[in-house]
């Protein structure tokens, strides 16, 4: 189970996720990301309520990421300690801008 | 030819008897003693019996009373020659029907007892089987009731168990709705005390060659490539010398004072719990999927009731409340109820009767479906077979969490293990058999100081081994990173162990974890 809020303003874009971001929700984030993308400059993915990140999730965060280097910045806030390490052991903490 | 015995035999008339006696016999072949009429045998009486084996060592003497047996079971002449007791005969006319088995009838005859009487009119061999295979499962520590008598009703015989104030598992369904939980636990119990308990060998038949005269019969029912593999099926499933009841359902389940007995024991044999649930389907559900009603008429309780304790009892036998494993092994259990219901009901000539081949249609197009995705009968508690394919993650992830819940894991553990089997299933669920599909196996294992989880995955597909593979640099830039491997690498990383081997068609990748 993923709920994706999405909230955007001019060319931002604030995306929260809550619940888990694996092989069964993560088309629909991607989805989600790929309509908002071409208008966006600035993405924010709030990590407060995501308890879960399997390597489907890092796909989707990794083509973000690309996409948004290109036009923008893209950034991860209040990732927990269970993510940060998926994160970290993936090498993902380097090629993320998280605060 | 037979004589008939009257009276008293003793020292005031043995000698004259003895001269009647044997004059009477003198040339004859096969002689026959009835005692129906004796109702005292001296030892000088026992003489004379002994002066007429002489001359006739093939001896029987029949129809004796209890009081003569006795002296002659005392004096060793039960073992010496063929002794057969007096039937006392029983009536049950008026008497309230208990039980309905596939061998007999069982009646209450007063407050404390009941008498099985049996279809068969030649049924003593039958008795004496039931007697001896309920003492044996009595030693072997199953709470069964033995008959104390054989007895004659009408022209078939039956044998007379103390049954003191006790109803059967179905009545108290029946009155009692509210006590089904209990009724399954109790249910349970007795089923996992059946199949934990090793019999001697040769002391019970192998249900694996019932279960062969099952499917052997369909030959000439089924299309040729479906009767193969259900003769493979059943051939493939390993010898097992554990106990099996063969007919256990809730008639043959009785509380007494408080204490459950398991009763009906002539189906008693040995093998793997599998023909078990395979006849516990059918008690509870096979039999009527067509005529919902029928089953009142057998258990006294409804179609609904019958299904709901069925579901619950595999769900407790298995330890699992997990849907996928629950569904997995009753449709390993409907392969083998579904040919033992058509034998049955096509032997009994029901092709020719418009009801019975409808119920034959569904069962035979339920057996052909099932046996498309059957690969095995075989089923572990700690092991989920299942469709690969993503659909299926969330099954495995409930079935390994349910049985992860009874280590004591800690909840980072627990997210790791998670995401490891992820990983490995859907990279199965991807992979093995593109782009078809195929069956996978999880199995759960856990070995102690320091706790530690073994996950093993096993599939039939190509042979491809994830570790090979080299892992992604996980140095580079957003640019210049690959999207793939991620998932094999990330599961090392949080692993203890991770390692594959191929082995008899198999893929086998293993995961470990100290919780």
């Amino acid at each position: 189970m993923l709920n994706i809020n999405k909230t955007v303003e001019n060319n931002t874009a604030a995306v929260s996720l809550e619940g888990r971001l694996d092989t069964v929700t993560a088309p629909e984030l991607e989805k989600a990301l790929m309509e908002l993308i071409p208008d966006l400059t600035e993405l924010k993915l709030d990590f407060t309520d995501l308890d879960y990140i399997s390597s489907a999730g890092l796909r989707v965060l990794l083509a973000a990421q690309k996409a948004m280097n290109k036009q923008g910045s893209m950034t991860l806030t209040h990732v927990n300690e269970a993510v940060m390490e998926i994160l970290e052991v993936t090498g993902f903490t380097d090629i993320l801008t998280i605060r | 030819m037979t004589v008939q015995l009257k009276g008293r035999i003793d020292s005031s008339n043995a000698a004259r008897m003895e001269q009647e006696l044997l004059q009477q016999v003198n040339g004859q072949s096969e002689v026959v003693l009835d005692a129906a009429e004796l109702a005292y045998i001296s030892s000088a009486g026992l003489r004379v019996i002994l002066r007429i084996r002489k001359d006739h060592p093939t001896l029987r003497i029949v129809n004796v009373n209890a009081d003569v047996y006795e002296i002659l079971d005392m004096t060793g002449f039960t073992d010496m020659m063929s002794v057969e007791k007096a039937y006392r005969v029983v009536s049950v006319e008026g008497c309230e029907e208990i039980g309905h088995g596939a061998n007999g009838t069982i009646y209450r005859i007063d407050r404390d007892n009941v008498v099985k009487v049996y279809n068969n009119p030649e049924a003593l061999e039958d008795i004496q089987h039931e007697r001896e295979v309920a003492k044996l499962a009595l030693i072997l520590g199953i709470p069964t009731a033995i008959s104390y008598d054989v007895v004659k009703v009408g022209d078939s015989y039956g044998s007379v168990f103390e049954l003191l104030n006790a109803s059967s598992f179905a009545e108290i369904l029946a009155k009692e709705p509210e006590k089904l939980d209990w009724c399954v636990a109790e249910y349970v119990k007795m089923l996992r005390l059946i199949h934990d308990t090793p019999v001697p060998a040769g002391k019970l038949p192998d249900v694996k060659e019932t279960a062969m005269s099952w499917v052997t019969y369909l030959q000439n029912y089924l299309p040729q490539s479906a009767w193969d593999k259900l003769v493979s099926l059943v051939e493939a499933v390993p010898h097992d010398d554990h106990m099996i009841h063969g007919d256990y359902h809730t008639k043959n389940l009785e509380l007494q004072n408080g204490e459950v007995l398991l009763i009906d024991m002539d189906t008693l044999a040995v093998g793997n719990p599998i023909f078990e649930l395979a006849s516990m389907y059918n008690s509870f559900v096979g039999f009527y999927e067509i005529d919902h009603d029928a089953i009142k008429q057998f258990q006294g309780y409804d179609w609904e009731t019958g299904r709901s304790f069925w579901r619950k009892s595999l769900a407790a036998y298995l330890d699992t409340q997990c849907q996928a494993k629950i569904k997995e092994v009753e449709d390993k259990a409907r392969v083998l109820g579904y040919s033992r219901l058509l034998r049955r009901a096509i032997r009994l000539g029901g092709l020719d009767d418009e009801k019975k081949r409808a119920e034959i249609e569904l069962w035979r197009s339920e057996l052909l479906e099932l046996l498309e995705k059957t690969d095995t009968l075989m089923f572990d508690r700690n092991e989920l077979e299942l469709e690969a394919v993503k659909e299926n993650l969330d099954d495995v992830i409930a079935f390994l969490e349910e049985r992860l819940a009874g280590t004591n894991c800690t909840p980072k553990a627990l997210m790791q293990i998670n995401l490891a089997v992820e990983e490995i299933f859907v990279n199965i669920a991807s992979y093995a058999y593109r782009p078809e599909t195929g069956k996978a196996t999880v199995r759960f294992e856990v070995s102690e100081e320091p706790v530690t989880v073994t996950i093993t995955f096993l599939d039939h597909g190509v042979p491809y081994d994830p570790l090979a593979r080299q892992d992604p640099d996980v140095t580079l830039p957003a640019e210049e990173r690959d999207i793939g491997g991620l998932g094999i690498f990330l599961t090392k990383q949080i692993m203890d162990d991770v390692s594959y081997e191929y082995c008899r068609g198999q893929n086998i990748l293993r995961i470990k974890k100290t919780v």
